[in-house]
C-alpha cells in the first residue's frame, strides 16, 4: 500500500490539459488529409490507392466535369493517397479536431473540368491532367530527331494534338492510318 | 517458387507420413525452404493430420478451406500444422474434395483442435464434415439463410445483404454436465469492452460445471472483402483491422504471406523495423492486460497506473508510425516507415521510462495481498488439453509448453536476436500473468537490441512481380499468440483467397475447460487471463436447473462479485 | 428498420443540451467492431486523458446512460443488440457514431454482413471520425457533442478556376533525375521521411553555383548529425553517379 502511494505522489498529476491547452501530437501523426485541389490533376491514383473508398471520383459527362471527393468519416488515416499522389497535391496533416453534428461536413470535394476530344468534341478527360501530362512530355522530349525549329515546333503540335484525343478516336485514327499505309503498300507492289 | 533441395526442412516429416502411411501421400509441394504442402487422399486426411499432430509434435495452426473449383474443380482443404520438435517448419496437408461430393471426413474425432476450422468450413462454404460432433454454426449470424456459402466463388457478390428474418437467438448451447446445473449466459454487449461474445455458464450453487459460447458478432466478412474489392496490397491495412489490439501482427503476417508466396526478399532493416513494432504493440497489450487483471482481482489503483503507464507504449507508437492503434506501415516488400535518429534516441528514452514505471508497478502488484491467492491455481488448462487443443501465446506457454512462433519459426527481425521464451508450469491464472509481464521486460530489451543492430540499406523491395496462384504461409506471434495467415494470389492482382486466423480463435475452444470446476465469481478473471483482446461479457444469465429459475445478472454486478467476492448475486 | 426522434423527444434533447449542469454517462455499444475504438474508450477514461474531470463517465447499463456511443460498421448479428440499447436507453439522449466504422462503415461499408454504419439504424447526433479516434479526439467529440466546443470540420466544394494548372516540381531539374531520386528516396525511409530527404537533396541540387555534384553531396552529408539521413543522402548521390539513369 505503501509503495503504491509512493507511486501515485511520484507521478503527481498525470493528466494533459486538452481540450484547456492544444494537444501536441508527434510530427508525423497521420491526421486529416489535407487536399490542395489547386495541386490536383485529377489522375485518381488515390482514389484506386484508397483501401476504404474514403476517396472516390465521379465523371460526369453531360456536365462535362470530373468531381474528386473524400469522405472524413469513412477515412481510414493510411496516407496511400500521400504516398501515391505524382503532384503532392494531398498530404497528411496533424489535425484531429475532426467531430461534426451534421454528416454532410465530413465531406469535401474539388470538382475539374473535363477536356474534349479535339477529334470528336466529347469530353474524356481532365483537362489540367492533360495540360500536366502534355508540359512533362514536353520537358523532358528535348529535341529527339528534330533538326530545325520548325520542324521542333510541328512535332510538338504533332504531340499535343495526339495528347487531346480520346482513346476511341485514337484507335479510329490508328486504324485508318494502318488502312492508309497498308493501301499505299499495295499500290507500290 | 523453385526451393533448392538441400535449403528444404521438413523432409523427414514427409518421410514418416509416407512410412506410416503406405499409398496416402500424393504429391509434395515447397513453397519455401521451410514450408511444404503435401497432397493426400482425401480418406486418409484425418489419419494424415493425427499421425503428424501426435507423431511428430505437429500442432495444428489453421484449417483453410479454398473454392478451386475455378482452378481445377475441387475444394482445397489446408489442414496447417506447426511442426515443433526436430525439423522446424511448417506441413500443411491438403486434401481436394471433388465438386461432385460435398462432404469430408471430419479430422476432429482425432484432433480435438480442429473443431472450430471444420465449423466454420461448414458455415463458409457448405462442406459436410462427415463425423464432426458438433455441427452448430460457428461464424455466420443465426438468422443467415441456409444453403448461402459467402466464400464460394459463384455464390454471391460481396456486397450481398440477406434481409433480417429474425429478431431472435436460436443458438444451442452445449452442456457436457451430468445432473442439474443452473445456467449464467453473458452477453453479448457488455461494459469493460471488447468484441461481443455470448457466453452461458452452467453452474451447481456457485461451481462452474461447464461453459460453452456464441461467438463471431462482429463477423464482417473480411476475408470475402479482401478477395474482391480491394488489391493485394491494400489488405495489408485492411489485416491492420482485424483486431484494433495487435492488428499490426496480422498486418506483418499478411504481408508475409504474400512475400513467401511471390519469393520477395525483404530488407533486413524493413524486417527490424517489424520486430521492433510487433514488440511496441505487444507492450502496449500486455500492460493493458496487467491493468485489467488488476482490475478483476480488486485492485482498481493498479489500473489506472497501469493504463496511464501504458500511454507512454503509444506514444511510442505515434512517434513511430504517425497512428497510436493501427500504425499501417506495411507494404508487401517492406515498411513505409524508417527510423531516423531523432526517433531512435526517443525510443531509447521512452523505453528506459518504460522499463522503471513497469518495474515499480509490478512490485506494487504483487505485494498486493489478495492478488496471489485471487489466481493462483484458477483457471487450470490441463497439459493434457492444452496439447489436444493447440492453443497459443501465454495461455499454452502458462501450461508449460514452449510454444513460440519468435523462436520457433522465426521471422521478420526475429532471426538476429535472443527471445527468451518465458514458461510457467501453474497452468492458472497466475502463470499466464507472470509469463505477461516477463514478457514486457523481453520485448524492451528486444527494441534495444533492435535499434542496436538495425541493420543499413533499403526498407522497401519494389522489385518483384506478381503471380498468379501462388500461396503461401504468413505468421508472427502476437501478444496472445501465434497469428497464421494462408493467402493465394488471383489472377488479376488481386487475391484469390485470405485466410486469416487470430490467435484468439485458437484460445477460445479450451476455455471452456478452463472454467470448469472453478467459482462463478472467477469466471470473468479466467476469461480475461486468455487475454481475449478482453474480457467479454456483460450480463450472466442465471439459469439454476435444480431450483428451475432463471435469472439475468448485470455484469457489472459480477465484475462487483469477481472483486468483492461478498454477496453471492446467485442467492 | 431505422428508428426516428419524435418532435419532442427532439426538443426535450436541445434542452438536455443546454441544461445540463451534471455528469454525462456514456453507455459504450459495440457494434461489430475491430475493438481498436473500444481501446481508445479505455485510453480516454484512464488518468492521462481522464474525461471523469468533466464528468463523463462509462456506465454499465444503457438505462443510466446520456450518451449512448455507437462503435463498430453494425454487423448482422449486432443489430438487434444494438437496437435493443438504443431503446432501452431513455430519452433524451444523445447518439455518438464512433470511429470510421460507426461513421460511415469505413473500411467494410459495404460487406455482406455489415450495416455500413450506425445512422443506418439510430438517428445520430454527432460522428467522431478517426481509425481510431485518439482520446484527443473523443475529448474533443464528446465537448462537440455536449455543445460545449464548436465543429471546425466544414463542407467544401472547390470549382476548378480558370487557367487552374499545376506547375512540375524542380522545373530545372531534368525530370528523369528528380523522379529517380524521390523513388530512392522513398525506398530508403518511406513515403513521408523519404519525401523530406529527397526535397532536401533536391532542393541542394538546384542551387545555383558553380560547385561540382560530388562536393556538393559531400558538403552536404557532413553537416548531417543523422547518420541515416547521411546514408541516404550517399544512397541518393551514388545512384545520380551510377550511370543508372538513362536521360
Amino acid at each position: 500500500m505503501l509503495k503504491l502511494l509512493k507511486e501515485v505522489f511520484r507521478q503527481g498529476d498525470a493528466t494533459v490539459k486538452y481540450p484547456f491547452a492544444p494537444y501536441e501530437v508527434e510530427k508525423d501523426f497521420r491526421g486529416r488529409p489535407e487536399h490542395v485541389a489547386e495541386n490536383c490533376i485529377a489522375c485518381a491514383a488515390c482514389t484506386s490507392a484508397c483501401p476504404a473508398n474514403a476517396l472516390s471520383m465521379e465523371t460526369d459527362l453531360a456536365a462535362g466535369t470530373r468531381t474528386w471527393s473524400i469522405s472524413y468519416g469513412r477515412c481510414i488515416f493510411c496516407a496511400r493517397c500521400e504516398e501515391v499522389c505524382p503532384t503532392q497535391a494531398i498530404r497528411l496533416t496533424t489535425d484531429f479536431e475532426l467531430a461534426v453534428a451534421n454528416k454532410a461536413d465530413l465531406t469535401s470535394q474539388a470538382v475539374f473540368k473535363l477536356a474534349d476530344c479535339v477529334c470528336c468534341g466529347e469530353p474524356f478527360a481532365p483537362a489540367k491532367e492533360i495540360a500536366y501530362v502534355t508540359a512533362l512530355i514536353e520537358a523532358n522530349s528535348g529535341t529527339n530527331g528534330a533538326s530545325t525549329g520548325a520542324e521542333k515546333s510541328s512535332e510538338a503540335e504533332r504531340r499535343r494534338r495526339l495528347l487531346s484525343t480520346c482513346p476511341a478516336c485514337k484507335r479510329a485514327n490508328d486504324l485508318q492510318q494502318i488502312a492508309q499505309i497498308a493501301h499505299r503498300q499495295e499500290k507500290n507492289r | 517458387m523453385n526451393v533448392h533441395i538441400d535449403a528444404r526442412v521438413g523432409a523427414s516429416h514427409i518421410s514418416y507420413l509416407r512410412a506410416k502411411l503406405p499409398h496416402a501421400v500424393l504429391e509434395e509441394n515447397w513453397q519455401t525452404p521451410n514450408q511444404v504442402t503435401v497432397t493426400v487422399k482425401l480418406n486418409t486426411l484425418p489419419e494424415a493430420v493425427a499421425t503428424l499432430y501426435y507423431g511428430r509434435e505437429g500442432w495444428l495452426s489453421v484449417v483453410v478451406c479454398n473454392d478451386e473449383r475455378p482452378i481445377n474443380d475441387t475444394f482445397g482443404l489446408y489442414y496447417v500444422l506447426s511442426m515443433e520438435g526436430e525439423d522446424r517448419c511448417h506441413v500443411i496437408v491438403h486434401a481436394a474434395v471433388p465438386s461432385s461430393n460435398e462432404e469430408f471426413p471430419s479430422v476432429t474425432p482425432k484432433v480435438p483442435a480442429c473443431v472450430w476450422g471444420e465449423r466454420e468450413i461448414r458455415d463458409m462454404y457448405g462442406l459436410r464434415p462427415i463425423g464432426l460432433p458438433d455441427e452448430r454454426r460457428l461464424v455466420l449470424p443465426d438468422d443467415w439463410p441456409d444453403d448461402l456459402y459467402p466464400l464460394r466463388k459463384d455464390a454471391m457478390d460481396y456486397r450481398l445483404r440477406p434481409p433480417p428474418t429474425s429478431d431472435k437467438e436460436n443458438y444451442q448451447f452445449r452442456n457436457d454436465a451430468e445432473g442439474e446445473t443452473t445456467v449464467v449466459p453473458l452477453g453479448p454487449l457488455h461494459i469493460t469492452s471488447d468484441e461481443p461474445g455470448h457466453f452461458r455458464l452452467f453452474v451447481d450453487g456457485e461451481d462452474i460445471i461447464d461453459a460453452d459460447y456464441r461467438m463471431f458478432y462482429v463477423h464482417r466478412g473480411m476475408e470475402k472483402l479482401a478477395e474482391t474489392r480491394m488489391g493485394y496490397n491494400e489488405v495489408t491495412f485492411l489485416a491492420d483491422r482485424v483486431c484494433g489490439i495487435c492488428g499490426y501482427a496480422h498486418s506483418v503476417a499478411y504481408a508475409s504471406s504474400i512475400e513467401n508466396a511471390l519469393g520477395i526478399v525483404v530488407p533486413q532493416r524493413a524486417h527490424a523495423i517489424r520486430s521492433i513494432m510487433l514488440e511496441t504493440e505487444r507492450l502496449h497489450s500486455h500492460m493493458l492486460n496487467l491493468g485489467l487483471v488488476c482490475q478483476f482481482t480488486g485492485f482498481d489503483s493498479g489500473f489506472m497506473q497501469f493504463f496511464r503507464a501504458r500511454e507512454k507504449a503509444m506514444t511510442l507508437a505515434e512517434l513511430l508510425t504517425g497512428g497510436r492503434k493501427t500504425y499501417g506501415i506495411n507494404l508487401i516488400g517492406g515498411v513505409r516507415r524508417d527510423v531516423l535518429a531523432e526517433q531512435r534516441s526517443r525510443t531509447l528514452a521512452l523505453v528506459a521510462e518504460l522499463r522503471a514505471e513497469v518495474q515499480r508497478l509490478f512490485e506494487i502488484l504483487l505485494a498486493t495481498p489478495n492478488f496471489g491467492p485471487r489466481v493462483k491455481g484458477v483457471g487450470i488448462l490441463d497439459r493434457k488439453i492444452a496439447r489436444d487443443y493447440s492453443p497459443v501465446g501465454p495461455v499454452v506457454r502458462g501450461s508449460g509448453y514452449r510454444r513460440d512462433t519468435r523462436v520457433d519459426h522465426a521471422f521478420a527481425g526475429y532471426g538476429s536476436v535472443d527471445v527468451d521464451i518465458n514458461t510457467g508450469d501453474g497452468c492458472d491464472v497466475q502463470s499466464r500473468t507472470m509469463i505477461r509481464a516477463a514478457e514486457i521486460f523481453d520485448s524492451l530489451s528486444l527494441i534495444e537490441q533492435l535499434l542496436d543492430s538495425t541493420p543499413t540499406g533499403p526498407i522497401l523491395n519494389e522489385d518483384f512481380v506478381y503471380k498468379p496462384y501462388k500461396f503461401a504461409l504468413g505468421f508472427t506471434e502476437a501478444p496472445r499468440g501465434e497469428d497464421i495467415h494462408w493467402s493465394m494470389t488471383g489472377d488479376n492482382q488481386k487475391l484469390y483467397r485470405w485466410r486469416c486466423r487470430a490467435s484468439t480463435y485458437a484460445n477460445w475452444p479450451v476455455l471452456r475447460y478452463m472454467l470448469r470446476g472453478n467459482t462463478v465469481s472467477d469466471a470473468p478473471l479466467i476469461v480475461g487471463s486468455i487475454d481475449p483482446c478482453y474480457s467479454c461479457c456483460d450480463r450472466m444469465t442465471v439459469v439454476d436447473v435444480r431450483k428451475e429459475t432463471s435469472r439475468t445478472i448485470p455484469y457489472k454486478e459480477m465484475e462487483r462479485y469477481c472483486r468483492e467476492r461478498t454477496d453471492s448475486p446467485l442467492k | 428498420m431505422k428508428m426516428d426522434t419524435p418532435a419532442d423527444i427532439q426538443r426535450m434533447k436541445t434542452s438536455l443540451l443546454t441544461n445540463i449542469r451534471r455528469s454525462a454517462y456514456v453507455y459504450r455499444v459495440d457494434c461489430g467492431g475491430c475493438n481498436g475504438c473500444e481501446i481508445e474508450i479505455f485510453s480516454t477514461i484512464t488518468p492521462v486523458f481522464d474525461t471523469e474531470r468533466f464528468g463523463i463517465k462509462v456506465v454499465a447499463s444503457p438505462r443510466h446512460a446520456d450518451i449512448l456511443l455507437f462503435t463498430g460498421a453494425v454487423t448482422r448479428a449486432m443489430r438487434m443488440p444494438a437496437l435493443r440499447a438504443y431503446e432501452a436507453a431513455p430519452d433524451p439522449k444523445i447518439v455518438v457514431s464512433y470511429g470510421a466504422c460507426g461513421c460511415t462503415g469505413g473500411i467494410f461499408h459495404d460487406l455482406y454482413c455489415v450495416w455500413g454504419g450506425t445512422d443506418q439504424i439510430v438517428p445520430v447526433d454527432v460522428y467522431i471520425p478517426g481509425c481510431p479516434p485518439t482520446p484527443p479526439a473523443t475529448i474533443y467529440g464528446f465537448a462537440v457533442a455536449l455543445g460545449l466546443l464548436e465543429q471546425k470540420l466544414t463542407a467544401k466544394t472547390h470549382i476548378e478556376g480558370e487557367g487552374e494548372r499545376v506547375g512540375m516540381a524542380y522545373p530545372e531539374l531534368p525530370y528523369n533525375l528528380r523522379v529517380h531520386v524521390e523513388r530512392e528516396a522513398r525506398r530508403m525511409a518511406g513515403y513521408r521521411q523519404g519525401r523530406d530527404i529527397a526535397d532536401r537533396f533536391l532542393g541542394m541540387l538546384t542551387i545555383p553555383g558553380e560547385l561540382p555534384l560530388n562536393q556538393r553531396i559531400a558538403a552536404l552529408i557532413s553537416k548531417e548529425p543523422d547518420p541515416r539521413i547521411a546514408e541516404i543522402f550517399l544512397r541518393l548521390g551514388d545512384t545520380l553517379r551510377g550511370g543508372e539513369l538513362s536521360a
